[in-house]
């Protein structure tokens, strides 16, 4: 065990740390890159992935270890903080070419998406808690939400809803908390950093 | 009228015996799935779809199922089959069957870790109450749903 290593276990166990996996999860496109980027930028000091308008720009799981986050009363929450591939019922690689890739680099790339979803689906059983990203423009109600929920509720891993893009004029995170009334839902914009403040402070009530 | 890029199917117009613009829409009864096991059941379901059907029953996976039919899914897209579309809904069941399904799942879940452990075959285990529609997604261009309802848009 490095000396780091052992200073981290120490103090985990005397409840001045907490470490936990905190696995970023959603649908494509709502912002999961953006929010890790925004919460390893400040705990961290760096990126974590690059962020696109075209779909699946995350296709294999991004790691960042031991971003530490102070809490209320001198304590620590040093994550492991994992940015999900997108998840999703269907990957059409026409839908990149859309965008001016070529035919050939979007089926590669659409080859690499449906395995970053397979990838993000394995890592379901090893986080400890998840931030299910939603945007907060759009319907909140589809299968995929649905199922991401219905399994962390059946695993037992403790969630946060993030409602995602408020900077937004569309933005209704009123419709999430409406779908989604039994869990804690925190309204934010990744971008512009709105409300980040009550996510850390959720991050540090919720996670285990 | 609608727009080109999202032409509803007109059934109506379809000549008969052309496959052009026929859409089949296959109802099977959640007994068929449920004699099957849980992988059996994806690959099963999977097989119809791909073929082009959308396929509506009176039952409900269990999320990890569900987690596990995105996963096949994924495993088959190709050029020609980009993926599903699903949507289910649930049915919300009286407070003592509430509770038996509750109590059902666990013990499915503790002989699932036991047969694991054993080596043996997972066993059945059945649809919950309510209604799912799975269809590639090549065809349904949108599913709009609500708490107690869904609505499809199709085309071809």
């Amino acid at each position: 065990m490095a000396l780091g290593d052992f200073f981290d276990w120490l103090l985990c166990a005397i409840k001045l740390k907490k470490k936990v996996t905190l696995g970023i999860y959603g649908e494509v496109n709502v912002g999961k890159t953006t929010l890790a980027n925004k919460i390893s930028m400040d705990w961290a000091g760096e990126k974590m992935g690059k962020t696109s308008r075209i779909p699946h720009e995350t296709r294999t799981v991004q790691k960042k270890e031991r971003v530490t986050i102070p809490l209320k009363g001198g304590r620590k929450l040093v994550l492991n903080l994992l940015d999900m591939p997108g998840l999703a019922t269907k990957v059409d690689y026409r839908a990149f070419t859309k965008y001016g890739i070529r035919a050939k680099e979007a089926k590669k790339r659409a080859k690499e998406a449906t395995a970053g979803v397979i990838e993000a689906i394995r890592w379901l059983d090893n986080v400890d808690t998840v931030l299910a990203v939603m945007d907060a423009t759009k319907d909140p109600l589809t299968q995929v939400n649905l199922t991401l929920m219905g399994n962390l509720e059946a695993k037992g891993i403790p969630v946060i809803i993030v409602a995602n893009k408020i900077d937004r004029k569309s933005a209704n995170p009123k419709r999430i908390k409406d779908a989604f009334p039994d869990y804690p839902i925190v309204p934010i914009s990744a971008l512009k950093g709105k409300n980040i403040d009550h996510l850390y402070e959720a991050i540090g009530k919720y996670a285990k | 009228m609608p727009s080109r890029k999202t032409r509803v199917l007109d059934l109506s117009r379809t000549k008969p015996g052309s496959r052009k613009d026929k859409l089949k829409i296959q109802f099977l009864s959640s007994d068929v799935l449920n004699r099957k096991s849980e992988d059996a059941r994806v690959r099963f379901v999977l097989d119809i779809v791909k073929d082009g059907t959308i396929l509506v029953t009176d039952g409900v996976m269990a999320p990890d199922e569900e987690l596990g039919l995105i996963r096949e899914t994924m495993r088959r897209v190709d050029d020609g089959f980009p993926g599903i579309e699903v949507c289910s809904l649930k049915k919300d069941l009286p407070g003592v069957q509430h509770f038996f399904e509750q109590v059902s799942d666990q013990r499915n879940k503790v002989e699932n870790l036991l047969n694991k452990l054993a080596g043996k075959k997972p066993p059945k285990i059945g649809l919950k109450f309510g209604m799912t529609l799975i269809g590639p997604s090549k065809y349904i261009k949108r599913i709009r749903k609500d708490p107690n309802s869904f609505s499809v848009f199709a085309g071809a």
